[in-house]
């Protein structure tokens, strides 16, 4: 079904000096795979690209009055918010689409994960893509103390501390980021260049070979389906995408004015409040962004010292491995390789979500009433209930909806929350019971595998 | 494990000077060592000459064993400090369990060994005495050097029952050095030398040294005997938060206080204290820690302590609250309170028990101090009541206006709107209603409205910045329906758009 270009007017006229006519015969013939799941989850990714967009208009904008320094950074900022007219709109937006942003890319990165889009030939797509997150994450953090309020100007102090952890080079890492030995109008420096043009630019970059992947090796088709139902990208999809930007961008719009300052959960606020003061007293209760809130959890989680470690370079080494098998899925998924269905990973999902989700709600301190200490028991308990709780519907909701079978890695994560909230044990303890289940679980896989398939067809 | 820790002790015996080896290799009964090796690192990080102080005190033998030489480590003293017990024979012999009986052995632990509570040796080594180099023969008489019971001690030292009948020596026995500024300025130039003269005039040195009254406080019943400190130690029996207590040690006791008479000839009361600990001034001080705020010293002197006189008490008031004493001082008021003997101030507010002026004490209504003191005094006054009412309403109507408007600044600030115009009049309103309240003392019109007027000026601007904010916050969510709007026409084109495709692709 091939549709010839149109020969008068604008088009016409470009088409001639810069032959643009592949190009409208490509976005004609571009389509996107229907498969049995929703489609909802391929708008994520635009979705994404739409709030990040927002957050360069928004940003732009910002830097027409911003003007960073310890002097002046929070004094701008407090003129933005109240005397520019719209300049509170801008700031809240700019804010919210940032938060917004990350919580379409998590449900991105997961939607991509569930369906195994990931697979062969697109493991470069998911690097991108698990590099834009990191990306985004370092946006995050470097804006984060922009404003030079107390809370940006301790949590950054906390933040920047706990890259020390980092083997051999960590105190030398925290200087360079910190530009000294303690946060600084040094500090404030680095990361407003981080925040409006080394991060930015990385993104450009990122953001394009991701697209220019994508446009070349098209949408993933849904796995085992050798001829996929499609859709037709322009004008079809185009429209749609269109759409959900335009429900993003009014719902960006009310929450900006009715909630200009977040929700006032922590981790999702960003009230002025007083300005920095490096000689202040830290004070109680200064906790990241939300996205960031299993990592300073699970600091808190090790003790000082364990297996000839620092507990911060155990927890930090932790993270890393997740980050690795996170960021090689694809490499290591075989079965997907194969275009089978690998239910172990859609597993895998499931359990890091609760494993994140746990951590996070008790970072929240859920649980633990209005006390300035709660007590961490109470707090494990609560946190344990509502995520078993969650993960008991969400196994449910799979075996019946979606026939799945495979629960090791989540059964784990169910394990290791409810040793640790309901029966009592240390987290590590219970984590490390939960690891040698998954290890013995996987073992017992193997082997059964092993025994029911004839030698001859052994690997 | 105490093997071990014996062969080590052992190995660094051989570093230790010749007579403190023995200590190290002392046992107790149970056969563990001595000395632990806390005390052994405490040892090794002495410095050379306090290690052979050390030794020459174990040489001498006044350093008994090692349970004693344990005692003296486990005080944690500085090295100057430590310079200073090793070389006063009068400390080392007195610290010895092993030659001093209960009554006369300073201990860390004065309890558990029996001895007398004031024989803390580790109050003696915080003293102020001590720490600059004054130590038992200073006031006990002899030396440190010496090594016994000298005749000097004995001469110096009155009889215990003696000292304690009559305690009329003491003022004169601290005032050798303490009203001596030649020798004063050796070791604090800053330091008052008129204590004693100051003393000699108060109502516990009358009492003391005309009367002979033995009960009445001297410098040891305020400051302590061993273990005296600064009056800005928070240690010191005479730090400002302390001195409630110390006061009220005999000024609350009831017992102690029988017989005693005010200068009216009633009975002295006992009860100061307590009203003190409930007053504007007892919470400021005790509770808030406001250590600008009076104790008990603060209105009637320390040395010189005598209960200030109606003449002389709203003098005292005015050294803290200054414009309120000088607004009284140009009000019809003045002359009445001179005419009846009132104690200005403390007419109204009261001495002890002065609680937080409220705006309730003014106005007409029975009750209020005002209308209660006119009824029984100037009954009648059309003027005053009019003043009365006037100073109530206008106060009432700025405090009402306040409470009206301070709420919202939080929900303003909640909204995202600019609070900064409202804060800025909440401040000025502030101001004027403590002006306000003050300027009550002037008892007249004009002056109280000088403060008042500022005032309901910064409340009308508090209610237009409020005004101001709640229509832009309306413009906001007005401006959001529209952009609404226009978005919902703009997906509903879309949805159209999308409907039409799909019915020509159908056809």
């Amino acid at each position: 079904m091939s549709v010839s270009p149109p020969r008068r007017g604008l088009f016409s006229w470009l088409d001639r000096r810069y032959d643009l006519a592949p190009l409208a015969a490509f976005l004609q013939h571009k389509e996107v795979p229907l498969g049995v799941h929703s489609i909802f989850w391929y708008y994520l990714g635009g979705l994404t690209l739409f709030f990040f967009s927002v957050q360069i208009a928004t940003g732009l904008l910002l830097l027409v009055y911003y003007q960073v320094g310890e002097q002046t950074s929070y004094e701008s900022i407090r003129f933005i918010t109240t005397k520019v007219p719209f300049g509170w709109l801008v700031r809240s937006m700019h804010c919210w689409s940032a938060h917004l942003m990350i919580v379409s890319l998590v449900l991105h990165m997961l939607s991509t994960m569930m369906l195994k889009a990931y697979r062969t030939p697109r493991e470069l797509t998911w690097i991108t893509g698990f590099a834009l997150f990191a990306l985004a994450l370092g946006f995050g953090f470097s804006g984060y103390l922009l404003p030079w309020n107390e809370l940006a100007f301790f949590a950054t102090a906390v933040g920047t501390d706990s890259v020390k952890a980092v083997p051999w080079i960590g105190e030398w890492l925290m200087h360079v980021l910190r530009g000294g030995p303690d946060v600084s109008g040094h500090t404030l420096y680095r990361f407003f260049a981080l925040h409006v043009v080394v991060l930015p630019l990385s993104v450009f970059a990122v953001v394009g070979l991701h697209l220019l992947l994508i446009q070349r090796q098209g949408m993933a088709p849904p796995l085992g389906r050798e001829a996929p139902r499609g859709m037709r990208f322009f004008p079809d999809f185009m429209l749609r995408d269109l759409l959900l930007w335009l429900i993003g961008l009014i719902l960006l719009a009310t929450l900006a004015v009715f909630l200009p300052y977040g929700p006032r959960i922590p981790g999702i606020e960003w009230e002025l409040g007083r300005k920095a003061n490096p000689l202040a007293p830290a004070y109680p209760g200064i906790k990241p962004e939300w996205y960031f809130l299993w990592v300073y959890q699970l600091l808190k989680e090790f003790p000082p010292h364990i297996l000839g470690l620092e507990g911060p370079q155990a927890a930090l080494a932790v993270v890393t491995v997740l980050f690795a098998i996170w960021a090689l899925v694809p490499f290591l998924d075989r079965r997907s390789r194969r275009d089978e269905p690998s239910p172990a990973f859609t597993d895998l999902g499931v359990a890091a979500v609760l494993f994140i989700g746990f951590l996070t709600l008790k970072a929240w301190d859920i649980g633990g009433g209005k006390a300035a200490q709660p007590d961490p028991q109470a707090v494990a308990r609560a946190c344990a209930i509502w995520a078993f709780g969650a993960g008991l519907v969400a196994t449910a909701l799979r075996r019946a909806l979606w026939h799945h079978a495979w629960f090791l890695f989540s059964a784990a994560a169910l394990l290791h929350i409810a040793l640790h909230g309901l029966v009592g044990m240390s987290y590590l303890g219970s984590g490390a019971i939960a690891a040698i289940a998954v290890a013995a679980g996987l073992g017992f896989t193997r082997f059964r595998a092993h025994r029911t398939v004839p030698a001859g067809d052994r690997p | 494990m105490t093997p071990l820790l014996l062969a080590l002790l052992l190995a660094a015996a051989d570093q230790m000077p010749e007579p403190i080896r023995p200590f190290l290799a002392a046992k107790a009964k149970d056969g563990t060592p001595v000395l632990s090796a806390e005390d052994r690192r405490k040892l090794e990080e002495m410095t050379d000459h306090t290690r052979q102080l050390v030794a020459t005190a174990a040489d001498n033998q006044i350093l008994g064993s090692a349970a004693h030489l344990k005692i003296l480590l486990s005080l944690d003293l500085p090295a100057q400090a430590m310079d200073l017990v090793l070389q006063d024979n009068c400390i080392l012999c007195h610290s010895d369990p092993g030659n001093q009986k209960p009554r006369a052995l300073f201990s860390p632990d004065p309890a558990k060994q029996g001895s007398n509570p004031l024989l803390d040796l580790r109050e003696l080594v915080s003293d102020v005495h001590f720490r600059r180099g004054l130590s038992c023969a200073g006031c006990h008489g002899g030396t440190p050097q010496d090594e016994s019971m000298s005749n000097d001690i004995a001469k110096r030292w009155p009889k215990s029952e003696a000292r304690h009948q009559d305690r009329s020596w003491i003022p004169g026995f601290c005032a050798r050095c303490h009203a001596d500024p030649a020798f004063m300025r050796g070791f604090n130039p800053t330091l008052p030398t008129d204590q004693l003269a100051k003393y000699q005039g108060s109502r516990h040195g009358i009492l003391l040294l005309q009367e002979k009254d033995s009960h009445a406080a001297q410098c040891v019943s305020c400051h302590g005997v061993h273990g005296i400190r600064g009056p800005k130690s928070r240690k010191s029996t005479v730090y400002s938060q302390r001195i409630p207590d110390t006061c009220g040690g005999c000024h609350a006791n009831p017992a102690f206080m029988a017989g005693y008479k005010t200068d009216s000839g009633e009975p002295m009361p006992t009860m100061q204290v307590a009203e003190y600990k409930a007053s504007v001034h007892g919470k400021a001080l005790l509770e808030k820690g406001d250590l600008g705020a009076p104790a008990c010293t603060g209105c009637h002197g320390s040395h010189a302590a005598m209960p200030p006189a109606v003449a002389s008490v709203a003098q005292v008031c005015r050294r803290c609250h200054a414009q309120n004493g000088a607004l009284f001082d140009g009000s019809k008021h003045k002359a009445a309170f001179e005419q009846h003997k009132w104690p200005e101030c403390g007419q109204c507010h009261g001495k002890h028990a002065i609680e937080k002026p409220t705006d309730a004490l003014i106005g007409t209504a029975p009750g209020t101090l005002c209308a209660d003191c006119h009824a029984q005094h100037a009954k009648d006054n059309a003027a005053c009541s009019a003043t009365a009412e006037q100073f109530r309403r206008a106060l009432d109507t700025l405090a009402a206006g306040r409470a009206e408007v301070a709420p919202r600044e939080e929900e303003m600030a909640e909204r995202g709107l600019d609070v900064e115009p409202l804060a800025r009049a909440m401040s000025e309103l502030d101001e004027a209603l403590v002006q306000a309240r003050s300027r009550v003392h002037s008892f007249e019109l004009g002056t109280f409205d000088q403060a008042a007027r500022p005032g309901r000026e910064a409340l009308e601007k508090a209610r237009q910045s409020i005004a101001a904010a709640r229509s832009d916050y309306r413009f906001r969510k007005g401006g959001l329906l529209a952009a609404i709007g226009f978005m919902g026409l703009l997906a509903a084109g879309i949805v159209l758009k999308l409907r039409e495709i799909d019915r020509r692709r159908r056809e």
